[in-house]
């Protein structure tokens, strides 16, 4: 025996010796993109908390309902009826996701920083930055006070850091740094790597999360003025093939499938598909709230119910069932929807009963419902359309996974050109500038007035009696942060952005109380579940698992 | 039974042998003989001038013609004798000095009355298995008082009748009963007993003899352990050796758990195997190896057992097989043969339908809603409908279309449908086992072929396993031994689903096992929730398989060098070729129908290599008796897996399942569940050993132990262990002052310390960091449409990761009172395991990268504790005789140090967080949770202020400790009883003072999915008028905490079973005889008759949760889908020709 035979190098794996090159760089950077779909190897929580496209935060604000019966995914129910506990798995699965997600970036800056010339690397750090500080970004909003973790920590395995605060400035470093590094555009090969357009939208809107008017506007009103994005033709066509990776989008999580596992579809996002419904599988959560639907009302002069959208409801079919029992065939039930004005956008946002859904045929209304009034489910009776692969798109985009549950390749927005648009408004309406507001709501309105209206599926035409106009003014201050506001939620709604609107404008409280009570003359089993909004739920907790995790170095949020 | 009876008579006469023995103090002195053709006359004066010895003979005894040589040094004087007088007709007797020469004489018959049989003289030779002569060995006719001795070369003369039986007995060695049947020669080969002092037992590398043992050593009375239908041979070790915990599983197939002496280690805790000379720590290869072929299994718990160093902390279990014996007369084949059925132990009860029913009205009401449901209408109480309301299922696939309702319909059965009944079974078990073994002067083997057959009690689970044995030997020349060992062996587990018990919880008691069309039934049809129908999920695993090929074995030689020195080389190896298939089949009746089926096909190959070279130094001088021995060797092991997944099979056939007919694009998945499935590794072990025996009078015994051993798990100067032992034994009752005729007839004291090592990881190079190519978790899509490969940092490496190392010392005392028939052993011990190895999740925390947590030393650990065993055993004057045995074994857990003093909590997979944590000052793995302190005014559970703050009774500062896994004690008690051709064993096992944690509570008690079933603990649920009850209010949303980690779930795990119970029957000799038999036994047999818990899951005994070796040991004692223990009942016969 001499010391080779004590030697037994891994077979089939990279060592950092390996790695420590170009090609090593660009393994790991894919890798750190990889995450984004929040499929990685942690086991930390309910791994369908994960949630790359933050649906689940829809859940917490007045756009949407968990789905599904109350006991299908009793946590995030319970994260529903705001009875949160530090325990929760949802929370600590998307903590743990992030956490994964900033530390492959930092894998790639460590690994940059110790080679050659990390200089010729500057493209491969500006990505892995901007990934870093996406990253960061949530976390600050979901849970305020957030351990910053370094690259240096990373080298370092010192992952065990303090939660003292904010971490904004972090944030907006890792933007700046991806501004001045990263190019100014991509080759379709490269579509889904961020540019330096897309790194001044983020730090645009990490300046618009601090209240920064200013600085949030200066960015945003570049991105405008003379970057490379415009508004699609058709407001659906962000959410269908077509539209992918289009002028529209600035950031996008690329979800691709194929006829195998689809490892790179959105494998998270698995249970947001009606059940029963048109792909007879699973699982029926994501319904959109009567709330949402309610805000897609219009008046006359085609403008939206900003202040008494939810005096009246738009018809709700909860509690109907789709067949008149033991009738042979089966007869459906009596029901007309909605006659009233409806702003074009609810059709493309909220599947509800008698319009088509997503090119599948009528929605039948409770047939295709999983939550069930008689039980006391909180759901309501809607289905969510903008994350759910259109008919056409299906052959494309639709995968299904080992036990049949869905694996989509719709892209996710993460940002998309009409979203800077609102956020340019509304720091333009914050810093006096109205007639910049009203030119950039108007511009979101104007392409959704002039987009395609879902139609009948009858062939008569329009679905339904679709009335919508841009602003001609507007009168004051007051008015257009509303409105730009209420733009906002009409537009990105069930895009995953609502509650942290809601935080940012420092209104949770009073418009989710509210929203508990209006929400609760549609689905009474909501209204007996929904426990009083509180001011610790402005944040999340730190999970419990990873404060027993961090040797002592985690607080908890006050309130927890 | 007769055996048992013999044995004790045996013993009882051995004890007297031995103490005439004792007496002949001049029969110890040693000398040098030198003679060269003398006459014998002249060799007792060569002896006469070397020692005392005076000669008496007359003067016609001694042959004066015959002439010898003898050249012998350090010889006793029986010894010389012996050789003197072989080939003549003369014998001796010694007496103090006197040394009396006699012709040779059949030693005179004691017959009390004349025999009215023909009598005739039967003639023979008894020898040990080796072929050595057995000198003083009893010969009986049996059923009489009529008997002789063996001379010095094993030669006797017995007068008996034709058909008589002759009982053989000598100490140390089973009796044997050989009927006559006409023969004047009978030879006779002994096979040594086990548990006894003169036993010679195997400590790996080299034996010892039981009575001169000073280190810690447990044995398997192995013959009387696998009348018990096993599976795994170490499930043997449960509640038979003291200090050795085992958990099994009733999942046939599956490896029992074992701990020798609590738990060292958070990382793995297995005991390294030694089967003759391959070494293992996976227990999974005891699947392998037929129980009926183990001649010896000694369990080696302290420092003794040091010499496998870097191995041993966990304890070593060493094997060794059958043989077959030298000179043997004549082919001995046994068979043995059972057949008989088991059935599930302790179902636990769920509600019918009605109570189901009145459970869901129950919650609505406790919420204020209106009763109604999908199934049970809306009325004011609940109406069990005749088919299940809207049921449907898949009509058609590619879309996903269900049938309109109302065109399937499912029969509501009658109180609707018991799933436990329906996912188990009453399942057949058979096993037959045939051996031969046999061997002339220059050659010995044994074969033998097996076949078990063990259906599981959960539909379409079990285990079947096919083998072959051969273990031989051969002498070239007078110095030189040549042998093998090759074991083969074929099984084949059907592995079933391992979610359908949880299903059969959780699945609602309207659905029919199958609809009216005769479909299976599921869960398409509203109020029913989402769980799969477990029968459908069992039959759908029904052509899933893992089959093991597997092959272990070794070459030996052994060459005598010199008298006392002899060289033995080893070369041992094993294979394993394991192939796996799933299936995934549709399943229409689901409410979440799969839309494609898939194929999962696993191979791996492992194998491994050890190559040892050993000198061994055996030599007495006077009083001085040394046995050294110095070794070199080098091991190696390897596994290679792929695991490849298709999906979209045309057919749903068996004979269609191969990959190439899927039509998805094939995945090669790195990590399924946290396990990995597609890699390649090996790890190699290089070591240097030596060890000396001291033994003075055979009364004070001094043993010491060295070894060091290079892993290539670790980096540089940490690749090197070196490890220490020693250990002594005094036995005080061989002292001239003890009492000779004292109640205490034999007294040992005995101590040892050891260090030793442990290097068995969950890793292969856990120094390094490692990243990985995947397609799972690293690749991204930059265009859109196409792949591009990643990689991610998949293990953080530590580099500083030194050997995890235990420090044990153990104190025992072994005590023989009333003439050994009460035997009493006891054993302190207090292992300290240092730098224990383990994966520091802390460093690896929540923010930090998704990769392995590196393994560390993460801290000491040290465990106390007491080995206990009893034996009694006694005959009646009527032929009654009992043997009662009882072990006990207690431990104390505590971990002392851990590096970043932050409490580690488990990873057990589970919803709503952990439930173990392992800290500083207390166990590993102990409850960490919430206490429940009541029932509020609503039926919620009320929680104790553990921070003291008043505030929210629910946020983490409020867990602590609510229960412990560790058992006080665990214990065993056996008793064999035999009259006339009768026997009967009774084997009880338990465990006193664990906690279970009953996990399964989370469905079946919180009704974690409203709509399932529940348990009927609900049906004491609180309401207003049921308040003195500890279950909550029925509701039908739970808040979440009371279904997290609480003391609600914290149940007694303390059991006591009766194992085994069997009555056997040998037929009386004179009908075997008269068959052509050399002995017939039949038995009937019962395992797991019954258990008395307070444990209301299916079983108290809770295997822990694997999650592939990682921190297993951090989730101790949760019950989740734990596999029921069956009942067995066999029908046996053993059958020797």
């Amino acid at each position: 025996c001499n010391d080779d035979f004590s030697e037994t190098p891994p077979i089939g794996a990279l060592s950092d010796e390996a790695l420590a090159n170009e090609d090593g760089v660009s393994l790991l950077l894919t890798g750190a993109y990889s995450s984004l779909n929040a499929v990685s190897s942690t086991s930390f929580g309910n791994g369908w908390g994960r949630a790359a496209d933050n649906w689940w935060m829809d859940v917490l604000s007045d756009d949407a309902h968990k789905g599904s019966t109350n006991d299908d995914q009793a946590d995030l129910k319970e994260i529903e009826i705001m009875n949160w506990s530090s325990a929760n798995g949802y929370f600590y699965a998307r903590w743990g996701e992030l956490f994964t997600l900033v530390n492959r970036s930092n894998a790639v800056i460590a690994l940059t920083s110790s080679l050659e010339d990390p200089g010729s690397f500057t493209d491969q750090i500006a990505q892995a930055r901007f990934l870093r500080g996406l990253a960061n970004f949530q976390l600050q909003v979901m849970f305020g006070n957030v351990p910053y973790i370094s690259e240096e920590n990373y080298a370092l395995s010192e992952f065990n850091q303090p939660n003292s605060g904010p971490i904004w400035d972090q944030i907006e470093a890792d933007f700046q740094f991806a501004i001045d590094n990263l190019p100014g555009s991509r080759d379709a090969s490269d579509v889904g790597r961020p540019t330096s357009w897309t790194a001044k939208a983020f730090l645009g809107k990490t300046h618009l999360h601090q209240s920064d008017w200013t600085n949030a506007l200066s960015l945003l009103n570049d991105v405008i003025n003379n970057g490379p994005y415009s508004l699609l033709s058709d407001f659906v066509e962000n959410f269908r093939l077509a539209g992918e990776n289009g002028t529209e989008s600035v950031f996008q999580i690329q979800f691709t499938t194929d006829s195998g596992q689809s490892y790179n579809g959105n494998v998270v996002g698995a249970l947001n598909f009606p059940n029963p419904g048109p792909f007879g599988s699973c699982c029926g959560f994501y319904q959109p709230t009567q709330d949402l639907l309610n805000a897609f009302q219009t008046d006359t002069d085609g403008l939206p119910l900003l202040d008494t959208f939810n005096q009246t409801d738009v018809t709700s079919d909860w509690d109907i069932l789709s067949f008149v029992p033991d009738t042979d065939p089966a007869q459906p039930t009596d029901f007309t929807p909605f006659a009233g004005n409806l702003d074009p956008r609810a059709d493309y946002t909220i599947g509800r009963r008698g319009i088509d859904y997503n090119g599948y045929g009528e929605h039948i209304g409770e047939a295709w419902i999983r939550a069930k009034f008689a039980n006391g489910d909180i759901s309501g009776p809607y289905l969510p359309k903008k994350n759910v692969y259109w008919a056409d798109d299906a052959g494309t985009q639709q995968a299904t996974g080992s036990w049949g549950q869905q694996l989509s390749g719709v892209n996710y927005n993460v940002m998309r050109y009409a979203d800077v648009l609102l956020m340019a408004a509304e720091a333009a309406v914050e810093t006096g500038d109205l007639a910049t507001g009203l030119n950039y709501v108007n511009q979101v309105r104007n392409r959704a007035k002039n987009s395609n209206y879902m139609q009948a599926t009858d062939g008569s035409g329009d679905a339904a009696n679709y009335v919508i106009e841009p602003y001609t003014a507007f009168s004051d201050a007051d008015f257009a942060r509303k409105a730009v506001r209420f733009e906002r939620r009409v537009e990105l709604g069930m895009e995953g952005h609502r509650l942290f609107d809601l935080r940012r404008w420092g209104v949770s409280q009073t418009v989710l109380t509210e929203y508990y009570t209006n929400e609760a003359r549609t689905i009474p089993g909501f209204g007996a579940l929904i426990n009083p909004y509180d001011s610790k739920h402005d944040l999340f907790p730190i999970p419990l698992g990873a404060i027993d995790l961090s040797a002592g170095s985690l607080n908890q949020n006050t309130g927890y | 039974y007769f055996w048992t009876l013999m044995r004790v008579l045996l013993l009882l006469i051995g004890i007297g042998l031995g103490s005439v023995y004792a007496n002949s103090s001049y029969a110890q002195t040693k000398i040098d003989i030198d003679v060269n053709d003398v006459v014998l006359e002249d060799l007792f004066k060569e002896i006469q001038t070397k020692t005392e010895y005076i000669f008496f003979y007359k003067d016609d005894v001694l042959d004066r013609s015959k002439r010898i040589s003898l050249k012998l040094r350090n010889v006793k004087l029986d010894d010389i004798l012996k050789r003197a007088f072989r080939n003549t007709d003369l014998s001796f007797k010694i007496d103090d000095r006197q040394v009396v020469i006699v012709k040779k004489l059949p030693e005179p018959k004691i017959t009390e009355e004349p025999k009215l049989v023909l009598q005739s003289d039967i003639t023979g030779t008894v020898t040990d298995a080796d072929g050595a002569p057995l000198p003083g060995a009893n010969i009986v006719v049996k059923g009489t008082t009529n008997g002789t001795q063996t001379d010095f070369d094993g030669n006797y003369t017995i007068s008996a009748a034709a058909d008589a039986t002759l009982i053989f007995t000598y100490i140390g060695f089973a009796a044997q009963e050989v009927a006559i049947n006409g023969r004047t020669a009978i030879n006779v080969s002994m096979i040594e007993d086990s548990s006894k002092l003169s036993e010679v037992v195997v400590l790996g590398y080299a034996t010892q003899t039981r009575g001169d043992v000073t280190g810690s050593v447990a044995s398997v009375d192995i013959d009387e352990a696998v009348k018990t239908p096993v599976v795994n041979a170490a499930e043997v070790l449960q509640g038979r050796v003291t200090g050795v915990q085992v958990i099994t599983s009733g999942d046939p197939g599956t490896a029992p758990k074992i701990n020798v002496r609590g738990f060292g280690t958070t990382n793995n805790t297995n005991p390294l195997y030694i089967i003759d000379g391959v070494q293992t720590d996976d227990p999974n290869v005891l699947n392998n190896i037929n129980p009926t072929d183990i001649e010896q299994m000694n369990v080696l718990k302290d420092g003794a057992a040091s010499i496998y160093g870097a191995r041993a902390s966990n304890g070593v279990v060493i094997i060794t097989t059958k043989g077959g014996g030298y000179n043997m007369e004549k082919a001995e084949v046994s068979i043995d043969l059972y057949t008989g059925f088991s059935k599930v132990g302790n179902p636990i009860d769920l509600l019918n339908v009605q109570q189901h029913a009145d459970m869901i009205w129950q919650s609505r009401i406790n919420d204020g809603i209106t009763p109604s449901h999908p199934q049970y209408g809306d009325g004011a109480s609940p109406t069990i409908p005749s088919s299940i309301v809207g049921y449907t299922r898949v009509q058609s696939y590619d879309p996903i279309v269900f049938f309109p309702a109302g065109q399937v319909n499912a029969a509501v059965q009658p109180g609707g449908t018991d799933w436990v009944d329906e996912i188990t079974q009453t399942a057949p078990i058979s096993n037959a086992s045939i051996s031969i073994a046999n061997g002339n002067e220059n050659g010995k083997y044994f074969m033998s072929a097996s076949y078990l057959s063990r259906e599981g009690v959960v539909n379409h689970t079990g285990f079947k396993r096919g083998g072959t044995k051969l273990n031989s030997e051969f002498k070239v020349g007078e110095k030189l031994r040549i042998g093998e060992h090759v074991n083969f062996s074929f099984s084949n587990t059907s592995p079933g689903d391992s979610e359908a018990i949880e299903m059969a919880y959780r699945i609602s008691p309207l659905v029919p096992v199958r609809d009216d069309d005769g479909f299976f039934a599921g869960s398409a049809a509203p109020g029913i929730g989402n769980p799969a129908n477990p029968v459908a999920q069992l039959y759908r695993t029904r052509n899933d398989y893992d089959k093991r090929y597997t092959g272990i074995g070794d070459i030996y030689l052994n060459y005598e060098i010199i008298d006392g020195l002899s060289f033995k080389s080893t070369l041992a190896g094993g294979f394993e070729i394991f192939d796996s298939r799933r299936f995934v089949s549709l399943d229409p009746e689901n409410g979440e129908p799969i839309s494609t089926n898939r194929l999962t096909e696993r191979d791996q190959t492992r194998y491994n290599w050890s190559w040892t070279n050993i000198l061994n130094y055996n030599k007495k001088f006077g009083e001085h008796s040394i046995n050294a021995i110095a070794g070199i060797e080098a091991l190696e092991e390897g596994q290679k897996s792929k695991e490849v997944a298709r999906s979209g099979f045309l057919f749903e056939d068996p004979n269609f399942y191969l990959l190439s007919n899927g039509s998805g694009t094939p995945n090669v998945p790195t990590t399924v569940d946290n396990t990995d499935v597609t890699f390649d590794r090996k790890n190699t072990l290089y070591s240097l050993f030596g060890s000396v025996n001291y033994s003075y009078l055979s009364r004070y015994f001094l043993t010491g132990t060295l070894r060091r051993d290079q892993s290539s798990r670790f980096l540089g100067d940490n690749q090197t262990g070196v490890f220490p032992a020693v250990s002594a034994g005094w036995l005080i009752s061989d002292e001239d002052f003890w009492p000779s005729d004292g109640i205490v007839n034999r007294l040992k004291l005995k101590a040892s310390w050891g260090s030793l090592g442990n290097q068995t990881l969950p890793a292969n190079n856990p120094t390094i960091n490692i990243s990985s190519l995947s397609e799972q978790f690293a690749n991204y899509s930059f265009d859109g449409t196409s792949i591009t490969t990643g990689a991610l940092l998949t293990q953080v490496g530590n580099a500083d990761l030194k050997w995890e190392t235990s420090q044990t010392t153990n104190f025992g005392v072994e005590l023989s009172l009333f003439e050994s028939s009460l035997n009493i052993s006891a054993e302190y011990f207090n292992i300290k395991t240092k730098d224990l190895i383990t994966r520091d999740f802390s460093l690896i925390s929540s923010t930090a990268i998704d990769a392995e947590a590196p393994l560390v030393n993460l801290g000491d650990v040290e465990n106390k504790g007491i080995d206990l065993s009893i034996g009694y055993g006694n005959t009646t004057r009527g032929g009654f005789s009992y043997d009662l045995a009882l072990n006990l074994s207690h431990y104390k857990n505590k971990v002392t140090r851990l590096i970043n003093d932050s409490p580690v909590p488990g990873r057990g997979d589970l919803r709503n967080g952990s439930v173990t944590r392992t800290e500083v000052g207390d166990e590993i793995s102990f409850f960490y949770g919430r206490k429940i302190t009541g029932l509020d005014s609503n039926g919620r559970f009320m929680y104790e202020d553990i921070d003291g703050d008043g505030e929210s009774l629910v946020d983490g500062d409020d867990r602590t400790k609510i229960g412990s896994p560790h058992p006080d004690f665990t214990y065993g008690i056996n008793a064999n009883l035999s009259y006339k051709g009768f026997d009967m064993q009774l084997f009880f096992t338990g465990s006193q003072g664990n906690d279970v944690y009953n996990y399964s509570k989370v469905f079946t008690d919180f009704g974690l999915f409203f709509n399932s079933n529940r348990s009927a603990r609900v049906l004491n649920a609180w309401t207003p008028s049921n308040t003195n009850t500890n279950v909550p209010a029925l509701t039908a949303s739970y808040p979440l905490e009371e279904a997290s980690s609480n003391s609600y779930f914290v149940e007694d795990g303390s059991y006591l079973r009766l194992k085994n119970m069997q009555i056997g029957y040998t037929l009386p000799s004179d009908i075997t005889d008269k068959i052509g038999m050399g002995s017939l036994r039949i038995y009937l047999q019962g395992t797991n008759i019954f258990t008395i818990t307070d444990y209301e899951g299916f079983d108290p005994e809770v295997i822990p949760i694997d999650a592939d070796g990682v921190g297993q040991n951090l989730n101790l004692g949760i019950d989740r889908r734990v596999y029921p223990q069956p009942k067995i009942y066999t029908l046996g016969i053993n059958l020797k020709l």
